[in-house]
């Protein structure tokens, strides 16, 4: 397998990859495709298989049904010295006992590349990832943020077919992780080389990806473009997991076309209609708070025919800088969360409020699975 | 974890003093010996007078100095075998879950709970009776190693259970062969403990008196020289041998005691 | 990469990898640990002839075993010296260890490895050393000689002195045991007990010494199986009177040649240590003794 030759078509094929511990199902018949110079998030909460599909695309698992292949090769029995792939890990698993230049020179010399190729390799890999000056040094004598970096190095060195990385930031404070997010985005797209992320944090998966599958229960849930899975989740799981959404809980009373009738607490909703919806069921419906707008009670005006309108008094108004989360409480109901630009709007605490948005908007779920 | 500031109370300034008797007691023998094995009458060395006649009696037979051949080949060749009998114990037991885990602890540490004596003796009748082997050099190696192995694999084990065995996974993921795996990144972390390990049955192995004997048949050992000029009587090379062993071993142990403390290897001390 | 076929599926499969590192050192235990044992309860129910063993199938041994009165003797003798002895080490060795752990501070690694080390320089030379000091010829009699106080009886030839020497080989091993237990043990639940009004003894019984029990019963057991063999101490310590068990069976090994008597007299002692063993197991429950358990991967 010849370091840096880019083959065409899919990098990654999973075909139906199944992983069970016991009675649990940790991987459950997962296909999947991964094209070059795909960025790749695995999104889901923990316990939801999405390190374990990780480690046996690495190799660490063997999958008990299903087939792995990398660059047209199946792999599936292959053991992770003979897969070619780069790895980063959480807590980053940096050799102690090495420099910095011996960690990232490892892989390379595992396939006993000649010295003066490894050199080149690694010059050019410090390069890329600004570590210059630091080959003498040991892990613990580096920064959380330095230490990423080399793990990012040695993962990269050999141009490996894919990148894996399991929850990379995690253990990194907030702006560190922002500016990583940048970076390593930057990284995937100067180098071409596929990159799969594993983690529990949206904002990560939709700052860096270009698609994501929403992991739940060792099944994908939804998979595709990040802005089809944030503007349009398939599952009432999708739509609390990724973004943030107000659940209004209510039970179909008409169905118009693409529309329906929401009831709820003594209100009526316009909503999209939910798949296999039937009049009389129990449904649950999601807003996200960008998506809902704030105006005082006193505006006048009766509400038109394609806006959702709700009354409440405003609670209190949590500031965040370039928006605002103003809290809504909705009588016989829980609290609504608006997200609004506080410049715009003229709102104080105690003040009786409208809450509106169009109708249609949202995503709506029959009330069947948990 | 911080100890309390002690406070001078009853029972603590006798517990102290107990300590101080211990050590006094431990030590008074060997101090004893060590003086007298310079001394000139060894039956009451005072006033002090000093001769090396000892050392000399001692360096100058033939008997002790094949004994101490013995000794040493006995020794390294028993510290070897348990050293990697327990390390390989140690990896397994950390590394892979398995059903038969406890039983396999229960092996490893057995050899702890039973005499010396009965192991001598027992692979002695065994040997001759059922394997029909006399005893030699290397049935004594392997009978020292039995209880080798076990203190080896306690102190392996005490430093390996902090062992990060995800780096062998990412040494994996990166291309190294398991044995590549364990040569490249296991064993450059965890060599102090197969060091001591290695240390401690080579001491053992090398002071044994009653699992040695009954294996050896004629072939003398330190240690069985030394009782059986013990039968006769204390004589002043017995004093010097008791000098120069305890020098030995303390020297052993301020190495140790010195790695550990200026932090440089570990043997699984959380250094304080 | 090359090389990988049917033998990389066998060198992935956890139980094997597990099989191929512990199988060794299982192998050679129960080869050199085991089947002699077992071999010598085999040869107990033999008879010895002109020095060699016939599988003449009897229960001779037992019989002398049981009937002499010496073995009788030597038998009780050898137990209540080890049982006393024990004693006496954990006495002892309790408030060496918890000085050493609790006020140990910076030095605590300096204090155990020098009461560890004089262990390691070999019961013969140790035995030497004490002789050096206590025995007819010794230090301390020689010096009781020159101020006219005769020399001390008990201290010579006796089994006093012998089981003295015993206190002295094994002290180490005991406060060893024992520190290593207190040292995972957490101080701080003293603090807890005095706060809710107990008394330092109390403290000790009802908190330190339950905590603390595997240790000491770990201790308790590696002192007491060596004290009851041995052969060493009696001998160069202990007067005529003084024969131990050991001493016994190392003769049935040595002089007199005869190993099935010596082989019935083995299987006695392994059996009195498994049954001290056995008395102690039950007392020993691990989830309430603060045994984490440092096997979790």
């Amino acid at each position: 397998m010849l370091a840096g030759v880019t083959v065409p078509g899919a990098t990654l094929e999973l075909k139906s990859v199944t992983r069970r511990f016991g009675p649990v199902t940790a991987v459950d018949r997962i296909e999947l495709a991964i094209e070059q110079n795909e960025f790749f998030a695995l999104l889901g909460p923990s316990g939801s298989g999405k390190t374990t599909l990780l480690r046996i695309i690495a190799g660490l698992e063997r999958p008990d049904e299903g087939q792995v292949e990398i660059a047209g090769r199946d792999v599936t029995d292959l053991p992770p010295y003979g897969r070619h792939v780069g790895m980063v890990f959480q807590n980053f698993l940096l050799f102690p006992h090495k420099t910095v230049a011996e960690n990232i020179v490892f892989p390379l010399r595992m396939q006993n590349l000649p010295r003066a190729r490894r050199d080149e390799q690694l010059a050019w890999v410090m390069g890329l990832l600004r570590l210059q000056g630091l080959e003498a040094r040991y892990p613990n004598e580096l920064s959380g943020g330095q230490q990423q970096r080399v793990a990012l190095a040695r993962g990269l060195i050999s141009r490996p077919a894919l990148l894996l990385l399991d929850e990379p930031l995690a253990n990194l404070d907030r702006e560190l992780r922002s500016e990583m997010e940048v970076e390593i985005r930057r990284y995937q797209k100067e180098l071409g080389i596929p990159f799969i992320y594993v983690t529990h944090n949206q904002e990560e998966a939709l700052t860096m990806s270009d698609r994501i599958a929403v992991m739940r229960n060792g099944r994908f849930e939804q998979i595709g473009a990040k802005t089809e899975i944030y503007t349009n989740p398939a599952s009432a799981f999708v739509a609390t997991f990724v973004g943030h959404a107000n659940r209004i809980d209510g039970r179909i009373m008409e169905i118009d076309g693409a529309l329906a009738r929401m009831s709820w607490n003594g209100g009526a909703l316009l909503v999209p209609r939910p798949a296999g919806a039937a009049i009389g069921d129990k449904v649950r419906y999601f807003i996200k708070h960008e998506d809902l707008e704030i105006v005082p009670a006193a505006v006048n005006g009766v509400a038109a025919n394609d806006v959702n309108e709700i009354r409440g008094l405003l609670r209190d108004i949590i500031f965040k800088g370039q928006t605002a989360n103003y809290i809504v409480a909705v009588p016989d109901g829980g609290d609504l969360v608006v997200s609004d630009t506080p410049r715009t709007v003229g709102v104080h605490p105690n003040q009786q409020v409208i809450v509106r948005w169009p109708a249609g908007a949202g995503a709506c779920f029959t009330d069947e699975a948990p | 974890m911080t100890a309390p500031r002690a406070r001078a109370g009853v029972a603590t300034v006798s517990m102290s003093m107990g300590l101080a008797a211990i050590y006094v007691f431990l030590y008074a023998p060997i101090l004893y010996v060590i003086y007298t094995s310079f001394a000139a009458d060894i039956v009451w060395p005072f006033p002090p007078s000093f001769t090396l006649s000892g050392y000399a009696d001692l360096f100058s037979s033939s008997l002790y100095g094949e004994a101490l051949a013995n000794s040493l080949t006995l020794a390294s060749g028993s510290a070897a075998l348990s050293t990697v009998l327990a390390a390989a114990g140690a990896i397994g037991v950390l590394r892979y879950r398995s059903r038969r885990r406890g039983l396999v602890l229960f092996l490893f540490i057995a050899p702890l709970f039973v005499a010396d004596l009965l192991i001598g003796i027992s692979i002695l009748a065994f040997n001759a009776r059922v394997l029909g082997l006399p005893g030699n050099l290397f049935s004594a190696m392997a009978a020292n190693a039995v209880q080798g192995t076990s203190f080896g694999f306690l102190i392996i084990l005490a430093q390996l259970v902090r062992y990060n065995w995800d780096m062998d996974d990412a040494a994996m993921v990166f291309g190294a062969r398991p044995w590549r795996c364990f040569w490249e990144i296991t064993l450059p972390t965890i060599w102090p403990s197969l060091l001591g390990a290695y240390l401690i049955s080579f001491i053992l192995a090398f002071n044994n008196l009653e699992i040695s004997f009954y294996n050896l048949g004629a072939i003398p050992t330190l240690p069985s020289v030394a009782w059986g000029s013990l039968r006769f009587g204390l004589g002043p090379e017995l004093f010097a041998l008791a000098a120069l062993v305890n020098f030995f071993v303390f020297a052993i142990f301020a190495i140790m005691y010195g790695l550990m403390r200026t932090g440089l290897v570990k043997f699984g001390y959380r250094g304080r | 990469m090359s090389g990988l076929g049917p033998l990389s599926s066998f060198k992935r499969n956890p139980a094997l990898r597990f099989a191929a590192l512990v199988g060794p050192g299982a192998a050679f235990i129960v080869v050199s640990l085991l089947l002699p044992l077992l071999s010598i309860v085999v040869f107990s129910f033999w008879r010895t002839e002109s020095y060699e063993l016939h599988a003449d199938w009897n229960l001779d041994n037992y019989r002398t075993l049981l009937g002499e009165a010496a073995y009788r003797i030597f038998f009780l003798r050898s137990l209540v010296t080890a049982l006393i002895v024990t004693v006496v080490c954990v006495v002892c060795g309790w408030p060496v260890a918890y000085f050493i752990a609790r006020h140990g501070g910076r030095y605590r690694l300096l204090l155990v490895l020098a009461l560890a080390a004089p262990f390691f320089t070999g019961a013969i030379l140790r035995i030497t050393a004490l002789q050096g000091l206590l025995g007819p010829i010794g230090l301390i009699n020689m010096a009781l000689g020159m101020v006219g106080l005769g020399p001390v009886e008990a201290l010579m030839y006796t089994q006093l002195a012998s089981g003295l020497a015993l206190v002295y080989l094994f002290i180490p091993f005991m406060v060893t045991a024992i520190y290593l237990s207190l040292v995972n043990f957490n101080f701080e639940l003293l603090e807890v007990a005095k706060i809710n009004g107990a008394r330092p003894w109390r403290a000790f019984i009802e908190i330190t010494w339950p905590l603390n029990w595997l240790g000491t019963a770990i201790g308790m057991i590696l002192v007491f199986i060596p004290c009851l063999a041995n052969a060493l101490t009696p001998r160069f310590l202990g007067g005529p009177d003084a024969t131990s068990f050991g001493m016994s069976l190392a003769q049935q090994f040595g002089e007199t040649g005869t190993w099935a008597l010596g082989s019935a007299m083995g299987v006695a002692m392994f059996g009195a240590s498994l049954l001290v063993i056995l008395c102690l197991k039950p007392t020993i429950r691990l989830k309430r003794s603060g045994f984490t358990g440092a096997m979790t991967p």
